[in-house]
C-alpha cells in the first residue's frame, strides 16, 4: 500500500510548480465558481431558484473535468459531468468559438431531468479556449402535463415537459432565433423560462471574464498546467484517504415507500461498496428495476450520489474538483431504476438520489465509523396546495419538510433537519398565513420518535394545517412522502426511528390515511396532519447515561 | 499584535483650533486587550492595557489610574465616556447567560427547536443542532392558549388559567429571565403584554423581553430567536453596566457611560440594558465606525476598512460616508436577526497558521495560534509556522518593538517553524515560505474584499483601503495591488481604531415596526400614523439619553421586496417628498438592481418600517496634528523582503510620530508606531493628511 502511495504523490517542487502560486489560483478558482453561484442566484426569476437555491455552476477544463464547483445543494454534484460531456461529443472544443452558448435538458442525453437545463459556454484568454463555464438551473416550468412540469403520475417522459438533446443555441454570440421561438412554445410562462436562462448565460460570463483575468495575471500557459496539478493533486488526496479505509466489499440495502403509481410495492436500493488500494466502486446490482412512476434515476443521480458519499467518509477538505471523481467507479444495470431506459419517467428522483446517497453511507458505516452516524430519516417531504379565494384570486404555496438525523458515537441526532444530497428551508407558519387560505394549528417535534439508543435518534416534526372558509370550492393538494413504510435502522445496537405518517381529517371527521404519495383535493374545515420520520438511534438503549434519560423526560422528548 | 502583559502609551499634539470641551474616553474591551483613547483639549493619548476577564471594570480602572498618573488627567474632567463590550457576545460563547424560560402559543412550543431546518456543513455527516435549544430546553418552554391570525385578529383570546398555569411552571423551574413570543404579536401586541404584566406581577424582579418589542417582525423563528437571546443576556449585561456605572462614579468620573450598539450608534446604559440583543459585536461595529471618521477627516468617504485582527479579519464597506447595515447576523454560529453594521468576517489574522495537505499544497488558516501559545516568536510553546512568524522571518516588523517594545519576540523561533513547519516540506528557501504565507493570507483577504465590493456591484478601483489592528498596515498595499486600488488611509492609531471610533460615533435609536401592504395599496395617512407611532418611541429612547441641545437627525425607512420575494432590502423613504411611494418603489429597484444584479419592474410590498434617531456629538480630533517637519522621523535602516519582491532591500525605518506635516515618504520603508506596522513597498509613497493619517498613494505603475 506504502509503495504505490507513493508514486500517486504529486512532488510540486520536482514539478517546478510554484506550490504557492497553485493555491492561489485555486483558491480564485473557487472563488470564480462562487460568483458563478452568485451571480446565477440572483439574476434568477423564479422562486425555485431564488428560494430553493436550486441552481449550479462550475467551470471545467477543456477535456470535461470539473475544475471547480459552487454548490448549492449536493445533488447538483458531478451532474454537470455528463451534460458537459454530451456537449463535446458533438461540438469539438476546437470548433467553438467565443460566444457560443451550447444547451440540453434531455436526462437520456446528458441531463438529469427535464426542469433542469444545463447552459455551457467556451471561456477564451489570447485567442484561445482555455476552459468551459457550465451551469444548471431547475426552471420553473418545461411544459408538460402539469404546471411546474413535476407530475409526480407521469409514466413517460414525453409527459413530463420539452426534450433538448445537446444543441448551440448560439454560435459567436448570434442567437438561432428558431430555437429561442421553439422553446418559448412549448412552456409556460416564457418570459420567466428567458430570464432563468439568460442568468445562466450571465453567470458562465462572469466565469469569462474572471478565468480571463486570472490568466492575465498568472500566464494562461501558467494557468492550463496549475489545472492539471490541481487535479492531480485532488486525486492524490481523495485517492490516500480512501488508503486510510479498509478495502473489502461493503454491503446495504434500503427502500423507498413505492413510486406514486403502484403504491403497495416498495422499491429495493441495493448497494455494494467495494474499497481496493485508494479506489471505490459501488455496485447497485440488486436495485429495483426501473418503475412506471417518476422516481427512475439517470445516472449522473448516483454520481451525485457517490460524490456526496466519497466526501462525507474521507475528508470534507479535499478541493472539490474532477480530481476527486476518478478513484469513484459505478455499476448501474441497465433497466433498473438507477439506470432507466427511454422513455422512462424521471422527474421525482430526488427521493431516490436521497435513497442512494443513504444506502452508500449505510454500507461505508463500518469502515469509517467516526463519519458515519446511523441513518437519517433522508426524508424531504414535499406538498404542494393551490387552488382559488373566493374573491377569485389564485393561489399556490407548497412546502419542504425534513425529518430526524441518525445519532452517532457521542451525540443524539439533530431533530427535524435536512440531511445528505438535499438542504431546503421550511416554511414559516406566519409567512404560510400571510400567503394563504390556509392555518397552521400545530407545530412540533414528536416525542420518542427518534430511534432509542446510547444516543438517540433526531426526532421528526409534526406539522398540522386546516383548510380555511375563505377556498372556493376545493383545492389541489399533493403529498410526496417517504419512510413511511420502511423505518431508518439504528446502528450498534440502536434501534430505528419512528416512521412517517400523514392523515387528512375531512370536515365531516372522516379520517384518510396517506399512504406516502398522494394527489387529492381538500375542502374547507379538512386537516391534514403530517409527521415526519426519526433518524436511527446508536448504540444500545440501556446504556444510555442516566441523566440524559432525565433530560428527555423532563424536555418531552420521549 | 494579540496579547501583551504590559501596556503602551502614546500622545501627540492636538491640532489648532480644535476646541474640545472636557476629556472625551472612548475604551473598547477585547478579548485580549483593553483599548483606550483619551482625547483632550491639549492632545491624544492611546493606552493598551492587557483585558481583566473575570472583571473586566478592573482594566478600565487600571487604565483611568494610569491616565492619572501618567498625563495627569483627573477622573472629574471626564465629559464623555463611551465603551465598546463585548459582554453580550461572551455570555453566550461561554453559555453563562441567564436560565431563560419561553413562552409561546399553544402547539408551537418547538418553534425555537425547529428553526429553519437548513445545515451549514454540508459534507459532515455528525450533525450538531443548528438551533440554540439550548437557551430554553423543552422543559423551560411553556404554552399558552391564544391566536392571533394573520390579519391581527384575536382569532382565540388569551385564556387566564393558562397563563396562570404556564407563569406556575417556569417559577417552578427557578427561572432568570423570560422571553414571549406568540404568533402574529407583530401584528398585535395585547397578548403578550398581558404575558408580561403577569409574569411582572407573579414573579418580581424577573425581567421579561417580549416579542413585538425586541424585533415586531414577521417569521416566528427569527423572532423568537432575538428575543430569547435578548432575555438569556439581559441579566447578565444589567450586572455589568451597574458595576461599570458603580466603579465609574467611585473613581470619581461624573458623566454616565455609554455603549456601543451593533447598529454603529451610542447608547446610555439605562437604555442599552433594556435592549441588550443590540449590544452584540459592538466591537467590530466601532471600527467600521472609526474607519469612516478616518476616512471622513481625511476628506474621503469611498472606503473599504480591513482590520486584520490575531485569529480573523474584519472587512467593512463604507459607500459615500455610509456604513451598510445589514439586517441579521452571526453570533456565535446562530443567525440572530439584530441589525448589524455590514461587517465580514474572514478566518485569517496574524495568528492564522501555515500548514501542508495531504496532496502537498500549501494552506493558511482556518487554525489559529490565538494568543495562546500565539505565534510561534512569541516563545510561550508555539511551534506552528504563523502569519506572524512569516511577517519576523521577512523583516516586515521589529521583533524588539512589536507593540511599542512591550512584547520582546524571539526571531529564531520564527525561522525555525517556517523552516521545519513549510520551507523544507515543500524544498523552498525559508524566506520563499514565508512570501508564500503572505500571499496565501493576502489572497484570503483579498477575496474577501471581492466579497463585499466587486461581489456587490462596487468597483473596488473607486475605493480608498484603509487598514486597521495591529497588522492591517502590513497587509494593505499588497491587499491594494490585488484589487487594483492606487491608495491607501493609515489612520493616526490604526491599532485602537475601535476605541476611537466610540468618540466618533452618534447617539442613536432605531425602532421598528410590521407594515404589511402593497406599494400600490398603501395610504399616506396610514404610513404617517405608523410613523408617528414609532417616532414617539424613539423619543422616549432618546429623551432618556438627556442629550440636551445636540443636533437631531431623523432617518425614515422602509423594507421593501417584490411580491412573493421572501428578502427585503432597507430603502430610505420621504413622506415629505412629492409622490414619496413611486420614489420609494424606484430607490427599491435601484438598490436591488445593484446588490442582485438585475430588477424586474415587478410590484412591490413594504415589509417593515423602521425611523432611525440620531444626535451628533461635538467632533473630537482623534488624530491631532503632525509635527513640523523635523527631518527626525528616519530611526534606522534594515533588510526587508517586501511581499512582491524577490531579494531583501535596504529599508529605511521610520517613527510615525515624528513624520512631519510635509514630509513626503518613499518606498521602500516601514513606518513603525506603538500600536501597529505599515509596509511602504517600492513604487508607493506617504504623505500626512487630514487627521494626521498617512495617505499611500502608488507612484508607479
Amino acid at each position: 500500500m506504502t509503495a504505490t502511495g507513493a508514486t500517486h504523490r504529486i512532488d510540486l517542487a520536482a514539478e517546478r510548480f510554484d506550490p504557492v502560486t497553485l493555491e492561489v489560483i485555486r483558491h480564485r478558482l473557487d472563488k470564480i465558481a462562487e460568483e458563478m453561484q452568485a451571480t446565477l442566484l440572483k439574476s434568477s426569476c423564479s422562486p425555485i431558484v431564488k428560494e430553493g437555491l436550486d441552481a449550479s455552476a462550475s467551470l471545467f477544463t477543456l477535456d470535461g473535468t470539473t475544475l471547480a464547483q459552487a454548490c448549492a445543494i449536493a445533488i447538483h454534484l458531478g451532474t454537470l459531468i455528463p451534460a458537459v460531456g454530451a456537449i463535446r461529443a458533438k461540438f469539438p472544443v476546437e470548433q467553438m468559438r467565443e460566444g457560443d452558448v451550447y444547451i440540453l435538458n434531455d436526462p437520456y442525453c446528458g441531463g438529469t431531468h427535464l426542469p433542469d437545463f444545463a447552459v455551457v459556454m467556451p471561456v477564451f484568454a489570447g485567442g484561445r479556449p482555455i476552459a468551459l463555464a457550465a451551469t444548471m438551473t431547475h426552471h420553473q416550468d418545461v411544459g408538460g402535463k402539469t404546471a411546474g412540469s413535476v407530475p409526480t403520475d407521469s409514466t413517460e417522459i414525453f409527459q413530463e415537459g420539452i426534450r433538448i438533446p445537446p444543441v448551440a443555441w448560439a454560435r459567436a454570440g448570434v442567437f438561432d432565433d428558431t430555437l429561442t421561438a421553439v422553446l418559448r412554445q412549448n412552456v409556460r410562462i416564457p418570459d420567466i423560462f428567458m430570464g432563468d436562462l439568460h442568468a445562466q448565460i450571465a453567470a458562465c460570463k462572469i466565469a469569462a471574464i474572471r478565468l480571463r483575468e486570472a490568466a492575465e495575471k498568472f500566464g494562461d500557459n501558467a494557468l492550463l498546467t496549475s489545472f492539471s496539478v490541481l487535479l492531480d493533486r485532488a486525486e492524490a488526496m481523495t485517492r490516500d484517504a480512501l488508503r486510510k479505509l479498509a478495502p473489502g466489499t461493503y454491503r446495504a440495502v434500503d427502500f423507498l415507500d413505492n413510486d406514486g403509481i403502484d403504491l403497495d410495492r416498495r422499491i429495493r436500493i441495493e448497494v455494494a461498496a467495494t474499497i481496493a488500494d485508494g479506489t471505490i466502486h459501488f455496485d447497485l446490482t440488486g436495485s429495483s428495476p426501473q418503475v412506471k412512476g417518476p422516481i427512475n434515476c439517470v445516472p449522473s443521480g448516483s454520481l451525485a450520489a457517490a460524490c456526496f458519499a466519497v466526501r462525507a467518509v474521507t475528508d470534507p477538505a479535499i478541493p472539490s474538483n474532477g480530481g476527486c471523481f476518478r478513484p469513484i467507479t459505478l455499476t448501474l444495470p441497465e433497466g433498473s431504476i438507477v439506470n432507466p431506459r427511454e422513455p422512462a419517467p424521471v422527474n421525482a428522483r430526488t427521493a431516490t438520489i436521497k435513497r442512494i446517497t443513504n444506502t452508500m453511507l449505510k454500507a461505508l458505516s463500518g469502515v469509517a465509523p467516526d463519519r458515519v452516524p446511523a441513518p437519517n430519516s433522508g426524508e424531504l417531504l414535499v406538498m404542494a396546495w393551490g387552488g382559488q379565494r373566493r374573491d377569485g384570486t389564485s393561489f399556490v404555496t407548497g412546502e419542504l419538510l425534513a425529518g430526524g438525523a441518525g445519532a452517532g458515537n457521542g451525540f443524539d441526532g439533530v431533530d427535524a433537519i435536512e440531511t445528505d444530497a438535499t438542504n431546503c428551508m421550511n416554511l414559516p407558519v406566519e409567512a404560510m398565513e400571510l400567503d394563504a387560505p390556509i392555518r397552521v394549528t400545530r407545530w412540533q417535534l414528536v416525542a420518542g420518535s427518534g430511534g432509542d439508543g446510547t444516543f438517540r435518534g433526531g426526532r421528526g416534526q409534526l406539522k398540522e394545517y386546516e383548510i380555511l372558509e375563505d377556498v372556493a370550492g376545493t383545492m389541489s393538494y399533493s403529498h410526496r412522502g417517504e419512510r413511511h413504510f420502511i423505518a431508518a435502522d439504528g446502528l450498534a445496537g440502536g434501534k430505528p426511528g419512528a416512521l412517517a405518517r400523514s392523515w387528512i381529517t375531512r370536515a365531516d371527521g372522516t379520517e384518510e390515511v396517506i399512504p406516502s404519495k398522494i394527489v387529492t383535493r381538500l375542502a374547507p374545515g379538512d386537516h391534514v396532519v403530517i409527521t415526519t420520520a426519526g433518524g436511527g438511534g446508536y448504540g444500545p438503549p440501556d446504556a444510555r447515561a442516566v441523566d440524559a434519560v432525565g433530560r428527555d423526560r423532563a424536555d418531552g422528548k420521549v | 499584535m494579540e496579547d501583551s502583559p504590559g501596556m503602551t502609551a502614546s500622545k501627540t499634539s492636538t491640532a489648532e483650533g480644535a476646541a474640545i470641551a472636557g476629556v472625551s474616553i472612548g475604551i473598547d474591551i477585547g478579548g485580549t486587550f483593553t483599548d483606550v483613547v483619551c482625547a483632550t483639549a491639549d492632545g491624544t493619548h492611546i493606552l493598551k492595557v492587557p483585558t481583566t476577564r473575570d472583571d473586566p471594570g478592573r482594566a478600565v480602572l487600571a487604565a483611568l489610574a494610569l491616565l492619572r498618573d501618567r498625563f495627569d488627567i483627573a477622573p472629574e474632567s471626564i465629559a464623555s465616556f463611551t465603551h465598546g463590550t463585548t459582554i453580550a457576545t461572551n455570555a453566550v460563547l461561554e453559555r453563562k447567560g441567564a436560565r431563560v424560560g419561553l413562552v409561546a402559543t399553544r402547539g408551537f412550543g418547538d418553534v425555537l427547536e425547529i428553526g429553519r431546518q437548513i445545515r451549514r456543513q454540508m459534507y459532515d455527516l455528525n450533525l450538531a443542532p443548528e438551533t440554540p435549544g439550548w437557551l430554553a430546553p423543552g422543559a423551560r418552554r411553556v404554552e399558552v392558549t391564544e391566536r392571533i391570525d394573520a390579519t391581527g385578529a384575536a382569532l382565540t383570546p388569551l385564556d387566564e388559567t393558562s397563563l396562570a398555569n404556564a407563569i406556575a411552571k417556569l417559577k417552578a423551574e427557578g427561572v432568570e429571565a423570560v422571553a414571549v413570543a406568540l404568533l402574529f404579536s407583530f401584528l398585535n401586541p395585547t397578548h403578550e403584554r398581558r404575558v408580561r404584566t403577569a409574569i411582572e406581577a407573579a414573579m418580581p424582579g424577573i425581567p421579561v423581553s417580549i416579542s413585538s418589542e425586541v424585533d415586531p417582525v414577521f417569521r416566528e423563528y427569527e423572532r423568537t430567536v432575538v428575543t430569547t437571546f435578548d432575555a438569556y443576556v439581559k441579566p447578565v449585561v444589567a450586572r455589568y453596566l451597574a458595576a461599570m456605572d458603580r466603579d465609574l462614579a467611585k473613581a470619581g468620573v461624573p458623566v454616565p457611560l455609554q455603549i456601543m450598539q451593533s447598529r454603529g450608534g451610542l447608547a446610555g446604559g439605562e437604555v442599552a440594558r433594556e435592549r441588550p440583543v443590540r449590544l452584540f459585536l459592538s466591537g467590530p461595529a466601532a471600527g467600521a465606525i472609526g474607519g469612516q471618521a478616518a476616512g471622513r477627516e481625511a476628506g474621503l468617504d469611498n472606503l473599504i476598512t480591513v482590520d486584520v485582527g490575531g485569529t480573523s479579519s474584519d472587512i467593512a464597506l463604507i459607500d459615500r460616508g455610509r456604513v451598510l447595515v445589514k439586517s441579521e447576523t452571526d453570533i456565535a454560529g446562530y443567525q440572530v436577526r439584530v441589525p448589524m453594521l455590514d461587517v465580514t468576517t474572514l478566518g485569517a489574522g496574524g495568528g492564522s497558521i501555515a500548514w501542508i495537505d495531504t496532496g502537498g499544497g500549501l494552506r493558511v488558516g482556518p487554525q489559529s495560534a490565538g494568543a495562546d501559545p500565539g505565534p510561534a516568536c512569541y516563545g510561550r510553546g508555539g511551534t506552528e509556522a504563523t502569519v506572524t512568524d512569516a511577517s519576523i522571518v521577512l523583516g516586515l516588523l521589529d521583533p524588539s518593538f512589536f507593540a511599542g517594545g512591550s512584547i520582546r519576540l524571539d526571531p529564531a523561533l520564527s525561522l525555525k517553524a517556517v523552516d521545519e513547519r513549510v520551507a523544507r516540506p515543500l524544498g523552498l528557501t525559508v524566506e520563499e515560505a514565508a512570501l508564500g504565507i503572505h500571499r496565501i493570507a493576502n489572497a484570503h483577504m483579498a477575496d474577501g474584499m471581492r466579497l463585499v465590493s466587486i461581489n456587490r456591484g462596487y468597483d473596488s478601483r473607486e475605493f480608498v483601503l484603509v487598514p486597521l489592528g495591529g497588522a492591517g498596515g502590513l497587509h494593505a498595499v499588497p491587499l491594494a495591488l490585488e484589487l487594483g486600488i492606487g491608495r491607501v488611509l493609515v489612520p493616526r492609531y490604526p491599532g485602537v481604531l475601535a476605541a476611537a471610533g466610540l468618540l466618533a460615533a452618534p447617539i442613536e435609536h432605531e425602532v421598528s415596526g410590521a407594515f404589511l401592504t402593497p406599494i400600490a395599496d398603501a395610504r399616506l395617512a396610514d404610513l404617517a400614523d405608523a410613523f408617528a407611532g414609532l417616532d414617539a418611541r424613539a423619543d422616549g429612547l432618546m429623551r432618556a439619553e438627556r442629550i440636551g441641545g445636540l443636533a437631531r437627525e431623523r432617518l425614515t425607512l422602509a423594507d421593501v421586496g417584490y411580491m412573493g420575494q421572501s428578502h427585503y432590502i432597507e430603502v430610505p423613504i420621504d413622506l415629505a417628498a412629492s409622490d414619496p411611494l413611486p420614489a420609494l418603489y424606484r430607490a427599491f429597484e435601484a438598490a436591488h438592481e445593484r446588490l442582485n444584479g438585475h430588477k424586474t419592474g415587478a410590484a412591490a410590498k413594504i415589509v417593515n418600517l423602521r425611523v432611525v434617531h440620531r444626535a451628533h456629538r461635538p467632533a473630537v480630533a482623534v488624530g491631532s496634528a503632525a509635527p513640523p517637519d523635523t527631518g527626525r522621523s528616519l530611526k534606522g535602516r534594515r533588510h526587508v523582503l517586501f511581499p512582491g519582491e524577490t531579494v531583501r532591500l535596504d529599508t529605511a525605518i521610520h517613527d510615525r510620530a515624528l513624520i512631519g506635516a510635509s514630509e513626503c515618504l518613499h518606498g521602500p520603508a516601514v513606518i513603525e508606531q506603538s500600536d501597529s506596522t505599515t509596509l511602504l513597498p517600492p513604487g508607493w509613497s506617504a504623505e500626512v493628511t487630514g487627521g494626521a493619517a498617512l495617505l499611500l498613494t502608488r507612484s508607479a505603475p
